[in-house]
């Protein structure tokens, strides 16, 4: 009997990173992983899918940067090129191993995954976000849209300005990208500032996701915990996290990808290998990086791996597979008795988590679809839009405000290795405002520079590089792009007030910046 | 709809000042609390962290861009402002800046006093009311470094707001506001007290719930907010200590102190005619324009012979030659 509801969301994001004035961008290669390992195998898996009639529903964020990138023609040229070699490298190791049988069979395990990945890239004539579109127009994959750069609202709380920019030129990226306007948003980082669903709501969302605790204390009480949708005072419907699947899936103690048959992440032959045989596969300067390549499975707790065995990974997603549904089941069944409505359950991940963090996610997302269409009659797959036409009445709270990273708030990105930037992010948003305000309306250079200007302020506030200052290996680059972004926004707006606007130095800007192209610097209000 | 709210919302009292800072208070200086700064356990942010993961950090500094720009950011805007954020529901981070102006016209107007006067930040607890900068619940004064332009406060209340004020203390006690900052409201660390006619639940079923909802099953008898906090700090703590043994999730690769690495690969490397057929261990293998071959395998212990054969394309003739190679290793210790 069916009792209730599966929403899977998988949260696509990458942070702008094109760099034309370089040939080869470290960074850059954030996409082509992703792209190889996450998106493409998860586009072959929804034309598997959809090919064999198997009824599915999934909803997928596609952050506007993200997007952006997936049809920017040097990225897509770039990555042709950058597929094209790990195709050649691939090749290379299936004939380096043939003494190594274990490892022959991987290495062609990767050409096939490389030339696939290849092919089906060229299919689509390079462009993913038609892809994605095409599975959107088909009524199986709801694809909703992100804060323009994925800020991270709560700490643009006193430049609310900045939040509607976000979200308005999300809005229309979105319309021009999908030829419809959004209807749902996932809030970058999950951070949700009470009120901000006003700003959504003028924008035209009808919903959006918080972690559990954004709905379980908000006030008043959720009658239905996180287990049916809310609706804030404004009319915008909000979804909040389910903890207990997330936890299967993500947690590193207890979760799936942590199975020690599942591909080792860390072992890479771009660092294992001999330096002049990968160095045509590595960073130019002569730094190794990930060329993809990974023959180890993660074996235990020591630094001793053995080889990757793909069926007995296979079978374990399968089991993986098996298990999740079979728990959703149990926890639907529950719910049901104890509540007087059929629950929904809303599992959100990361998306490059699959394929790329967990190689074998792709594979397991595709067993858990197929069987809970043909396996059982408990559960059933659906989207927020779907949930809400058929259950259109739900109480009226106020969420908390909350986020889904470390400790639940904003400690990821207001600390000791961050808190720095606000003062420079506040100071540009203000601004921003006052020249909106100063000049309603204006063309040519100025209007431009205007433009370039909220261009710059958005791409200095995208949450990731707070992030990596706090955690990653990244962090000089992180700071830069903080620093530069800011650098060009304060020199911009200087050259507007003072009506000398250097031509050569804005068209420079607009051409490495050239994000959001029909961006309107009124938005900022 | 009607709401049922309990006493920790009635009405209170106007402002008073309240006793020195409570034991749950606590305000640190950003930069003291930057150099002790609270590592984030690997394994909560390592899935989210991979996607930027290219490889352990490089041993030599990359080339930069040359930036389009070449000036650094100021360390301000000569501006008078004071901007508090929430951090969680305990903590705020407050920063600040004052134009060299103000600096001036508070030095003209208190003189020596003034000079003898200490700085400090005092927090209005203006919770559920429209402040008018008198109608505080309460207010407490947490002494600055000025310099330090930042601070990390702890105002101990979650679900609370606040509005805060930086200023001198005059010798005989007097405070003199500068600049007053936003208001800032923390969330709530539980569920909310207040609870909605038409969407009542009993409070046994909401535990349950709530229970259910953060992933620690059904029975969970207090509310969760406490608990949801500990499994946070167990978490929290097997990380900080053990996160490279306890966590299974394809981990960096451990460093030991001392290690080392060999593997052997073999070249195998010849010419013929351009348009002979030449094969490798039965394989046929593609050669270079003028005729010459390179192949690369790795070698594994043990006896491989690599039967080279090429074949004429314009007479009848063979030739073969075979290496024969034996890779052996030891280990000590």
């Amino acid at each position: 009997m069916f009792k209730g509801y599966l929403c899977m969301v998988l949260h696509g994001h990458l942070p702008y990173v094109r760099h034309p004035e370089h040939e080869d961008f470290l960074e850059e290669d954030w996409l082509y992983e992703a792209i190889t390992e996450t998106y493409l195998p998860v586009i072959a898996l929804f034309e598997r899918l959809s090919d064999e009639k198997v009824p599915w529903r999934m909803t997928m964020s596609l952050t506007p940067t993200l997007a952006a990138m997936l049809i920017d023609g040097l990225l897509q040229d770039r990555y042709a090129r950058h597929i094209g070699k790990l195709v050649e490298l691939a090749h290379k190791e299936v004939e380096r191993t043939r003494w190594l049988p274990a490892f022959q069979r991987l290495a062609v395990m990767y050409l096939n995954l490389f030339t696939q990945a290849r092919d089906l890239f060229e299919r689509y004539h390079r462009n993913l976000v038609a892809a994605f579109k095409r599975f959107q127009d088909a009524g199986s994959l709801e694809i909703i849209t992100c804060g323009a750069t994925h800020g991270y609202f709560p700490l643009m709380d006193v430049c609310r300005e900045s939040v509607r920019a976000q979200v308005r030129v999300a809005a229309d990226h979105y319309a021009r990208l999908f030829g419809r306007p959004p209807t749902g948003i996932w809030l970058p980082e999950c951070g949700y500032q009470p009120g901000d669903d006003v700003i959504l709501k003028e924008a035209g969302f009808k919903y959006f996701f918080v972690d559990a605790h954004g709905v379980l204390h908000a006030t008043p009480r959720p009658k239905y915990g996180v287990f049916a949708p809310v609706y804030c005072k404004s009319g915008v419907a909000c979804f909040g996290r389910d903890m207990e699947s997330s936890k299967q899936v993500w947690s590193s103690v207890e979760g799936y990808p942590g199975d020690y048959y599942y591909r080792e992440f860390y072992r890479d032959v771009g660092f294992d290998l001999d330096f002049e045989y990968v160095r045509p596969y590595v960073h130019p300067d002569g730094i190794r990086i990930n060329t993809g390549i990974k023959y180890y499975r993660i074996t235990g707790e020591s630094n001793y791996k053995e080889p990757y065995d793909p069926d007995a990974a296979r079978e374990k997603a399968a089991v993986h597979a098996g298990n999740f549904m079979f728990n959703r089941e149990k926890q639907v069944e529950y719910l049901y008795d104890m509540l007087d409505r059929r629950p929904i359950i809303v599992s959100p991940y990361d998306a490059e988590l699959f394929g790329h963090w967990w190689f074998e996610g792709p594979m397991w997302l595709e067993f858990l679809i197929r069987k809970i269409a043909y396996d059982q009659k408990t559960l059933r797959m659906v989207t927020a839009p779907e949930y809400l036409a058929e259950n259109p009445k739900n109480q009226v709270v106020t969420p908390s405000l909350s986020s889904w990273g470390w400790k639940g708030y904003s400690e990821v990105w207001l600390q000791g290795s961050n808190d720095w930037i606000y003062r420079h992010l506040h100071k540009a948003s203000r601004l921003m405002t006052e020249l909106a305000r100063r000049y309603p309306a204006v063309d040519g250079l100025k209007r431009r520079a205007l433009n370039q200007a909220l261009r710059e302020l958005l791409l200095a506030q995208s949450s990731d590089w707070a992030f990596i200052m706090a955690t990653g290996t990244h962090v000089a680059y992180a700071q830069k792009r903080t620093r530069e972004h800011l650098l060009r926004f304060f020199r911009l707006a200087e050259e507007v007030q003072g009506d000398h606007i250097d031509e050569d130095f804005l068209r420079e800007v607009e051409s490495r910046d050239n994000i959001f192209a029909d961006i309107d610097y009124r938005v900022h209000q | 709809m009607e709401k049922r709210r309990n006493s920790r919302n009635a009405k209170r009292p106007a402002a008073r000042r309240i006793a020195a800072p409570a034991r749950r208070r606590g305000a640190v200086p950003a930069r003291k609390l930057l150099k002790k700064t609270m590592e984030i356990p690997l394994q909560e942010t390592q899935v989210a962290e991979a996607k930027y993961y290219t490889g352990p950090a490089p041993s030599h500094q990359r080339p930069t861009p040359t930036p389009i720009e070449q000036r650094q950011l100021p360390q301000g805007y000569d501006e008078d402002v004071l901007v508090a954020q929430a951090r969680d529901p305990w903590w705020t981070h407050i920063y600040w800046d004052l134009r060299f102006k103000t600096w001036d016209d508070c030095r003209a107007r208190y003189g020596g006093d003034f000079e003898k006067s200490s700085w400090a930040l005092r927090a209005y607890d203006i919770s559920f009311i429209k402040f008018d900068g008198k109608n505080a619940h309460r207010f407490f004064d947490t002494p600055v470094d000025v310099t330090a332009r930042n601070w990390y406060m702890n105002l101990g209340s979650p679900g609370t707001s606040w509005c805060l004020d930086l200023g001198f203390v005059l010798p005989r006690g007097r405070f003199v506001t500068v600049v007053r900052s936003n208001v800032v409201s923390l969330p709530l660390d539980g569920p909310s007290w207040m609870t909605d006619e038409e969407w009542m639940i009993p409070d046994d079923a909401f535990r349950r719930l709530y229970g259910m909802s953060v992933g620690l099953g059904p029975n969970v008898s207090s509310p969760v907010g406490k608990l949801w906090q500990e499994r946070l700090k167990r978490d929290v703590s097997s990380g900080a200590v053990t996160s490279l043994v306890s966590s299974p999730v394809g981990k960096k690769a451990e460093k030991l102190p001392f290690w080392l690495v060999v593997d052997a690969e073999l070249i195998v490397y010849g010419a013929t005619e351009p348009d002979a057929a030449v094969s490798v261990q039965g394989r046929p293998i593609q050669l270079r324009k003028d005729g010459t071959f390179t192949l690369r395998f790795a070698l594994p212990d043990g006896k491989q012979e690599i039967p080279v054969v090429a074949r004429s394309a314009k007479i009848n003739e063979t030739r073969t030659i075979t290496p024969v190679v034996t890779r052996h290793t030891t280990r000590n210790p």
